[in-house]
């Protein structure tokens, strides 16, 4: 049993932990606020909406809604998510070597989980908050019926999607920060959409088959799949498939924390 | 001193390799020792590539040493890299201050990555403010301010958590004369106020003046050290004496009739 001194110092230390992770977080929000970054997340709010207007002047009767909900996940969970997190979580170490402040978050206590985990959170919230404006866009100007379930629903796909592929992208960030972007598109082809799509057990810590299955599931499309699609999509309920995507972000994430507290970075590498 | 007892930064038979890209072994650090007492401002002098932003670096927790100890305040930054840097400020040449914040919000964010209370942050940054002289541009996006004024920032950051030892890595690089006078005027009154301070730096003029004893390495190696008084007394200036020193490395001896001389093969 520990004695309470040292429960108050574990205590003391969750505390200065959570302070330094939304210290960061906020600092790195604040950042984000720049004229570059904000004509980004404007672009990414009207790609999808202006995709689907184009696509639906084609079809003066109206888009069939299950081809309409089908492109606007490509569109947002999937196109926007992914976009939105290589922009915001592959710099993560990547530029504050850049910028000279690695060193400076690097020597205080926890700095580095701080700003690894700091900086996912804020890639996660201006992601989705990206990603939420561009389906609620998308979904209106694509006229389909009901909209607002329809929102809802790819509002959870989008938070999902952000929190699981964000973790994904942490690991090139930490390990091949100087070239993570191009680290993250590779992992995004081949972890994603490669073994995501390949109907074995290696898809089964993928963030695409979870999303895909809550889609069927939410869509009520099960029935309909043909049996070959069938294979792409894991039956168990949607409670299963968002834990695992919660489990799947932590595991990376803690992975990510791990090794970035192991890695050093000889004074030639920043530049 | 070297390795003594008693250093608030302490560092003993300290050796940093690294592997470079073509495989071979860069020997940045070969067994250097120094030590930092309370109150004792300490010049690490040295050409580009000598290792003493690497010797630095260990210090500040930032990379891990081959082998040897170094200790900041007691703790060993292998075995209480926390402890360690719960006790040191690190200033480097580069500022690495955001350019869209402010000097307030840098040490606010700062601060609270040290776990600091808001009341006690808000009365600390009044009290760095006032003592480096940040009052005329402390709320100003730091994009805007000078050299010099943006080295202070950096330095209000590094002494956000009131540590007992600095460190800070050619602090005066980037400065013009006046604004490398401003700066080493406040770390004359920090070492004042009873700080240990380590300051790298390859401008000796501007600190012959200033430290209470200077270690010079070269190659990785301690090769003279001492008190300006035991180390002008064999040579006229101390760039005079730091040649000398460079310029013997290589041999077994160190600069004639110091203390602490050290013999490398």
């Amino acid at each position: 049993m520990s004695d309470p001194h040292s429960r108050q110092a574990d205590r003391s230390w969750r505390s200065t932990d959570i302070s330094s992770t939304l210290a960061v977080t906020g600092f790195q929000l604040r950042r984000m606020l720049s004229r570059q970054r904000l004509l980004l997340a404007g672009l990414g709010v009207i790609f999808p909406g202006a995709v689907m207007l184009a696509v639906r002047r084609t079809v003066p009767a109206g888009l069939d809604r299950d081809l309409a909900v089908t492109m606007i996940y490509a569109l947002v969970p999937e196109a926007v998510c992914m976009l939105g997190l290589l922009v915001t979580m592959c710099p993560a170490v990547a530029d504050e070597l850049e910028r000279g402040t690695w060193i400076h978050v690097s020597v205080r206590p926890g700095g580095r989980r701080a700003l690894l985990v700091g900086t996912y959170l804020a890639a996660v919230i201006w992601t989705s908050t990206v990603a939420i404006l561009a389906a609620a866009l998308a979904v209106f100007v694509a006229g389909v019926r009901q909209p607002w379930p329809l929102i809802g629903m790819l509002m959870v796909l989008v938070a999902l999607s952000s929190l699981g592929r964000g973790a994904l992208f942490a690991l090139p960030a930490v390990i091949l920060p100087r070239r993570a972007l191009v680290a993250s598109v590779g992992v995004a082809l081949v972890v994603e959409y490669l073994a995501g799509f390949i109907p074995a057990v290696v898809n089964q810590a993928t963030v695409s088959l979870r999303l895909r299955s809550l889609l069927v599931s939410w869509m009520n499309w099960r029935r309909q799949l043909p049996v070959e699609m069938q294979l792409l999509i894991d039956p168990q309920p949607a409670w299963v498939q968002i834990t695992a995507v919660f489990t799947l972000a932590a595991v990376l994430l803690v992975a990510a924390v791990k090794i970035l507290e192991y890695r050093q970075f000889p004074p030639s590498t920043e530049i | 001193m070297a390795g003594g007892d008693g250093g608030m930064i302490e560092v003993i038979d300290l050796v940093k390799h690294y592997r470079a890209s073509d495989g071979s072994v860069v020997r940045a650090v070969d067994g250097v020792s120094l030590a930092v007492a309370p109150g004792e401002m300490v010049g690490l002098l040295g050409a580009n590539g000598a290792g003493k932003t690497t010797t630095l670096r260990v210090l500040a927790t930032l990379l891990k040493p081959t082998s040897g100890t170094a200790r900041v305040g007691g703790c060993d930054v292998q075995n209480d890299p926390l402890g360690a840097r719960r006790q040191l400020g690190y200033v480097s040449a580069t500022t690495g201050v955001p350019d869209r914040l402010s000097a307030r919000e840098i040490m606010r964010s700062y601060g609270r990555l040290h776990g600091l209370s808001e009341g006690l942050l808000v009365q600390r940054i009044d009290d760095l403010v006032r003592a480096l002289g940040l009052t005329d541009f402390a709320d100003r996006p730091t994009g805007r301010l000078s050299s010099g004024q943006r080295q202070r920032v950096s330095l209000a950051r590094a002494l956000i958590h009131d540590p007992p030892a600095i460190v800070l890595d050619e602090p005066t690089n980037a400065l013009d004369v006046v604004g490398a006078r401003d700066l080493l005027h406040l770390l004359d009154s920090l070492r004042g106020e009873g700080r240990a301070i380590l300051l790298s730096t390859h401008r000796l003029h501007e600190i012959e003046h200033r430290c209470d004893r200077f270690v010079i390495i070269h190659g990785g190696r301690v090769v003279a050290e001492g008190t300006p008084a035991e180390i002008l007394r064999a040579h006229a200036s101390l760039e005079a004496a730091f040649f000398a020193a460079i310029g013997q490395a290589d041999v077994p001896v160190g600069v004639p009739g110091m203390p602490g001389e050290r013999h490398h093969a």
